[in-house]
């Protein structure tokens, strides 16, 4: 699949664009690493709420932390996407790049899942009690996948091909 | 002194392991996230975002954020040390470790300033204009801290 998408992206005018501008790598770069801090800046307050720590804050009231972290989510998405179009040959071989694609996706399918099931009936939750072991288990597994996520995309630079 | 850094066998293990310089940068993009995050959600709110969130929350998250401090001030460290004379001289590293500076001393004002608010019962709510000067100024460094860093790689 990322041999297709590879293909597909290579030799394109983006591509060529993104090659040829020097100062584009670094600033995307930069955008980059400002979407994970509001991204995981925000889940780490969402997530250990959920978790049952944090019991100051009103379940509820971690809703509205949600636009950052998708805003810090569609910022990487767009950069990294990018990143994948300007030099898609390098990308789609490299292990660290797919599996932090396997770990994205999971983070994703864990988020509808929240979307689903937990965040709907935090309103009924006790202020005081500890959360149920559903909301424990999703709020835990986004904070595992995505540090996996940072640990995974740091070290592409430096893994091989997968 | 730099030199004799460099030469130490932990800075000469961290330039020569394989994995020791990728696996500091992994630990130093979580401590990053665990740093910046936590502190960009505390700035944003006293700046007015999350209205019915409670600031008494990041009185609580400031150990974390200490832990994560605390990850990256040794990961960093190792990490210089491979490479310290050339980092010495480095505009974008100079300028990443003062606003880092700036960023802790001002997280740990914030924190004062914080508990002092939430030990007089004051609305949690009300956020004087000191502190939100604080919180941007905070906000500010922290980008500037990442966009410095991330120039580290590309100008000297």
């Amino acid at each position: 699949m990322w041999n297709l998408l590879a293909s597909l992206a290579d030799g394109g005018s983006l591509n060529q664009w993104i090659q040829e501008t020097y100062w584009l790598w670094p600033v995307m770069e930069i955008i980059h690493f400002i979407g994970l801090v509001l991204l995981l800046g925000g889940l780490i307050v969402v997530d250990l709420r959920m978790a049952g720590h944090l019991r100051v804050i009103k379940p509820n009231a971690t809703h509205q932390l949600l636009p950052f972290v998708i805003a810090g989510f569609v910022l990487n998405l767009v950069t990294g996407t990018l990143f994948f179009v300007g030099d898609p040959g390098r990308y789609s071989i490299n292990i660290g790049f797919q599996i932090k694609m396997v770990l994205v996706g999971l983070a994703g399918l864990n988020a509808l899942f929240y979307h689903l099931k937990v965040s709907p009936i935090m309103s009924n939750w006790d202020h005081e009690a500890d959360s149920p072991l559903l909301a424990k288990c999703v709020a835990y597994t986004s904070l595992t996948v995505w540090t996996g996520v940072l640990l995974t995309g740091r070290l592409i630079p430096y893994v091989g091909t997968g | 002194m730099l030199t004799t850094l460099e030469n130490t066998s932990l800075a000469l293990w961290v330039g020569e392991s394989l994995w020791a310089y990728p696996s500091l940068l992994a630990c130093h993009i979580v401590g990053l996230a665990i740093v910046a995050g936590i502190f960009s959600m505390r700035d944003l709110k006293l700046l007015g975002f999350f209205p019915t969130l409670d600031i008494a929350a990041f009185r609580h998250l400031l150990r974390l954020a200490l832990l994560g401090f605390a990850i990256n001030a040794i990961s960093g460290f190792l990490l210089f040390s491979s490479q310290a004379s050339y980092l010495a001289t480095s505009i974008p590293f100079l300028s990443k470790l003062v606003c880092i500076a700036v960023g802790m001393s001002t997280a740990l004002v914030l924190q004062s300033r914080l508990s002092f608010q939430l030990a007089s019962g004051l609305e949690s709510t009300s956020v004087d204009r000191a502190t939100q000067l604080l919180a941007a100024l905070s906000l500010s460094v922290w980008v500037g801290a990442i966009i410095a860093g991330r120039l580290i790689a590309y100008i000297f």
